[in-house]
């Protein structure tokens, strides 16, 4: 349950976070380029939320707690970043999101901007419960 | 054991007299609550579970974490260890209030943490009063965050 509950969350974040690089290069285009619409078949949402939840998967078999040592943890982070990027990547071409080299290249941006404010916004979420927590143990410490 | 209230009127007149046919660990517990604000634990010294009149009452305000290693439970104070035969989810509903399990293996007396502290992986490292270091479990935080009342 825990696990689906997971999987559930991250398409959802993931999907949201495609939609906004998404946005992000049409703002772009239509100030740059004059271009002010966005084209799309019918099925690119469930494209969008198809390679979401593919990219959900990695997560859980990556970021899955357990008996790993600190130091492997760099070392799960890069392979899930490359394993994420061949699902984008690789869902990109199968879609027809990008057929230029060009396009391939903001579509890689915009992967590595989305992944590394995840990150980050993730480990902020984290340092304001620590925050809390200290907070909340200071009223609750023992005298040393 | 049959129990009789009396309400008083001045604090300093406040008291217990426990009428028992024998001193078990019920009764101990009794007597450690009504005296230190705080229940005990039986426990012995590491390496001593199996000789007999080793074990000692330990005041739940004096344990720092309990861990459990290959199915057998330790208890550690600010500078000793000890083994119990409880196992650590009988300890967590023993232990009370302050107490709060942070892992698969351990329980850790929220009241001698000195400060956490967030880790890349999303787990937090906790600090000790005595200067020791636990982990507290990812799917723990919420539990914690959930006791603490944030």
């Amino acid at each position: 349950m825990k696990q689906i509950k997971l999987i559930f969350s991250q398409t959802l974040m993931i999907s949201t976070a495609i939609l906004f690089g998404l946005g992000i290069q049409a703002f772009w285009n239509a100030m740059f380029h004059g271009d002010a619409r966005i084209v799309w078949e019918w099925y690119v949402p469930f494209t969008i939320i198809f390679t979401g939840f593919l990219c959900s998967v990695p997560s859980l078999i990556f970021l899955e707690e357990g008996e790993t040592k600190k130091s492997a943890f760099p070392v799960k982070i890069v392979l899930h970043f490359l394993v994420l990027l061949g699902v984008v990547s690789l869902c990109g071409r199968l879609f027809g999101w990008y057929s230029t080299w060009e396009a391939y290249l903001w579509i890689l941006l915009m992967y590595v901007v989305i992944y590394f404010f995840v990150w980050a916004a993730t480990f902020w979420l984290m340092k304001k419960d620590e925050n809390k927590i200290n907070k909340a143990l200071e009223e609750l410490r023992d005298e040393e | 054991m049959k129990v009789i209230l009396e309400k008083v009127a001045k604090p300093e007149e406040e008291g217990a007299h426990i009428r028992a046919v024998e001193l078990t660990e019920e009764v101990r517990n009794a007597v450690d609550l009504l005296e230190n604000n705080c229940r005990s634990i039986s426990v012995s010294r590491v390496g001593e579970e199996k000789s007999p009149g080793e074990s000692y009452m330990l005041g739940t305000n004096r344990i720092y974490y309990t861990e459990s290693i290959d199915k057998r439970t330790y208890v550690y104070t600010k500078e000793e260890c000890f083994e119990t035969r409880y196992r650590l989810y009988e300890l967590e509903d023993i232990l009370g209030v302050n107490f709060l399990r942070v892992s698969k293996s351990l329980v850790v007396n929220m009241r001698k943490i000195r400060s956490v502290k967030t880790e890349l992986n999303g787990r937090m490292t906790a600090e000790l009063l005595n200067g020791e270091k636990i982990v507290i479990s990812r799917s723990y935080v919420k539990d914690l965050k959930r006791k603490l009342g944030v």
